[in-house]
């Protein structure tokens, strides 16, 4: 298409508004949080350069390498738990085939619920002494646990209730994957003979990598940032054991005003998730079809 | 070979049964919530817990009357439904532009917001708002939130900017028509559906959104998600407010998603998959 000078000017019209929106609101607040992880920010902001200080500091901070530490086991728990449930779910989904409405809203229920709310229930279900949860675990005959108040297990119920609220959408996206898979190949396997197992592993998990990778990408986004879940209901206790960097770095800076050492936290954090994102888009390319 | 017939219809039973397990497990949590609510407080905390009672509004009328609940509504409703607004004003022409012209940065530029964390945006906000002293103020809660919305309309609506044949635009081009009348009188009613559904998706997710007010506000503009933090300390004497709390805050997103389920995974997965 032949674009004038004037459909140029008229173009440029259209995006202004989201370009300076987005100038304004996104890319300079970005750089300057670079800028400030280059500074001694004092309560009232007050700057003086300091060169890569923060990130001296860092290194040498012991809580920075346990929030890493809790951040990457969150993160690969929480993953492979809704890899491995969405999927299996998603299988399901696809041989009842027919999906009444209603059924769809219900799957769909948990990942629209605000974060904050999904802490708020399961707050209460988890309660060490009152809660449902250890009755069901008391009725059948296994010891209560501490849930989220236990050091040990913070973790790994953090990871459970995300898994609950987020293994739907995994399997929502697996499901898209498998009703686009080209039905001619499970005829050739079963014209072959191929045994259903075989068919699942051999065929269908392989033909569905692109989309696993895909739903991984989206996952790891937001599980590597992590947040609500956590400030909610245990604002990363007990006794630190649940202290992403994401919620030390909110902390450094909104409860200890160091605007510095958090904005090269959260630097650290994002370049995290950009190597996590870029490695997985390799990943697909890799596994394409 | 297992394909027999009867092994057949085995297998079908079992995966309607794991299936309606699998609902149970996805729907009970929050079937709990909502009983917990309408129970008395003794009830609530009754261990065992009990599964039938006689419901009550208690929990309800007191969060009515022990804390500025309706406050925190109408400042939700202002927060969300002004910045779901900002990011349509703002992202809808943007898609248009994209689609029209192929250039993308623009729009991968807005995926910064989504792969970064909040606090690193925060950081900065806070101190340039404190600078202007605007801290607290609605207009800081709905600009830090159409950080939230725009990228989430201008990735829902490119997919369906991108559907309209091309050779309308140019017929209306050669007609004589410039872009920006091309835009709002010959693209904006064709994408019709992809507006409702990203002013909705926008406005979940802006509702649900928790980082930016529990900064950014004071007691005044506080929204409900962001009050929801003072909820649970005062929730720890009381349960059936705090369930109640969670219940009312959870209906509007929950109700919204319903109607867009057609369309929620390609939106949620910014169109990298067809729903």
């Amino acid at each position: 298409m032949d674009t004038s000078n004037s459909q140029k000017a008229q173009l440029a019209a259209l995006s202004a508004p989201s370009v300076i929106f987005t100038v304004v609101m996104i890319a300079f607040p970005f750089c300057y949080t670079i800028w400030i992880s280059f500074q001694a920010v004092s309560a009232t902001g007050m700057m003086r350069f300091d060169g890569v200080a923060n990130y001296v500091r860092m290194v040498k901070d012991g809580q920075f390498w346990n929030g890493l530490w809790i951040t990457i086991y969150l993160y690969v728990l929480s993953l492979t738990l809704q890899l491995v449930c969405g999927t299996a779910l998603a299988l399901l989904l696809f041989r009842a085939r027919r999906l009444p409405g209603f059924i769809r809203s219900l799957f769909i229920s948990p990942f629209m619920l605000p974060p904050v709310v999904a802490g708020m229930m399961w707050l209460i279900i988890l309660d060490p002494s009152l809660g449902a949860a250890n009755y069901i675990l008391t009725s059948l005959g296994l010891p209560p646990s501490n849930w989220l108040a236990s050091p040990a297990l913070v973790v790994p119920t953090l990871a459970l209730i995300d898994t609950w609220q987020w293994t739907p959408y995994v399997a929502l996206i697996v499901l898209g994957g498998l009703q686009s898979l080209p039905p001619s190949v499970y005829e050739a396997a079963e014209i072959d003979g191929a045994s259903r197992t075989k068919t699942l592993f051999r065929i269908t998990l392989p033909l569905l990598l692109p989309t696993l990778v895909t739903a991984m990408v989206l996952r790891s986004v937001d599980l590597l940032r992590f947040f609500d879940l956590i400030y909610i209901t245990t604002q990363g206790g007990p006794a630190n054991a649940s202290t992403t960097l994401n919620i030390y770095g909110f902390r450094m800076g909104f409860e200890f005003f160091q605007f510095g050492y958090a904005g090269a936290l959260m630097i650290t954090l994002s370049a995290l998730v950009l190597g996590v994102v870029l490695a997985l888009n390799r990943l697909r390319n890799a596994v394409a079809w | 070979m297992t394909s027999t017939p009867s092994a057949d219809r085995w297998i079908g039973y079992l995966n309607t049964v794991l299936l309606m397990v699998a609902g149970i497990i996805v729907v009970a949590p929050t079937l709990w919530m909502v009983l917990s609510s309408f129970k008395f407080s003794h009830e609530v905390t009754a261990y065992p817990p009990t599964l039938f009672f006689t419901p009550t509004l208690t929990n309800y009328v007191s969060l009515w009357e022990r804390t500025p609940f309706i406050q925190y509504g109408i400042n939700s409703a202002v927060v969300t439904s002004a910045s779901t607004a900002l990011g349509i004003l703002l992202g809808t022409p943007a898609a248009f532009v994209v689609s029209w012209t192929r250039i993308t940065w623009p729009a991968i530029v807005t995926l910064l917001a989504r792969m970064a964390p909040g606090t690193l945006f925060l950081l900065p906000w806070y101190l340039m708002f404190r600078q202007i002293d605007m801290i607290g103020s609605y207009w800081a809660l709905i600009l830090t939130h159409a950080v939230i919305t725009m990228p989430i309309v201008i990735w829902v609506l490119l997919p369906f900017f991108d559907n309209i044949p091309r050779s309308i635009f140019e017929a209306a081009q050669v007609d004589g028509c410039s872009p920006i009348r091309v835009f709002y009188r010959i693209a904006l009613p064709l994408v019709s559906a992809g507006l409702s559904v990203s002013s909705i998706l926008a406005f979940v997710f802006s509702w649900n959104y928790f980082l930016f007010a529990l900064v950014l506000s004071n007691s005044d503009t506080k929204t409900l998600i962001a009050a929801s933090f003072n909820f649970i300390g005062e929730g720890s004497t009381n349960w059936g407010a705090l369930m109640a709390a969670a219940t009312l805050i959870a209906l509007p997103p929950l109700v919204l998603a319903i109607i867009v389920q057609r369309w929620l995974v390609s939106g949620l997965t910014l169109g990298a998959v067809k729903g």
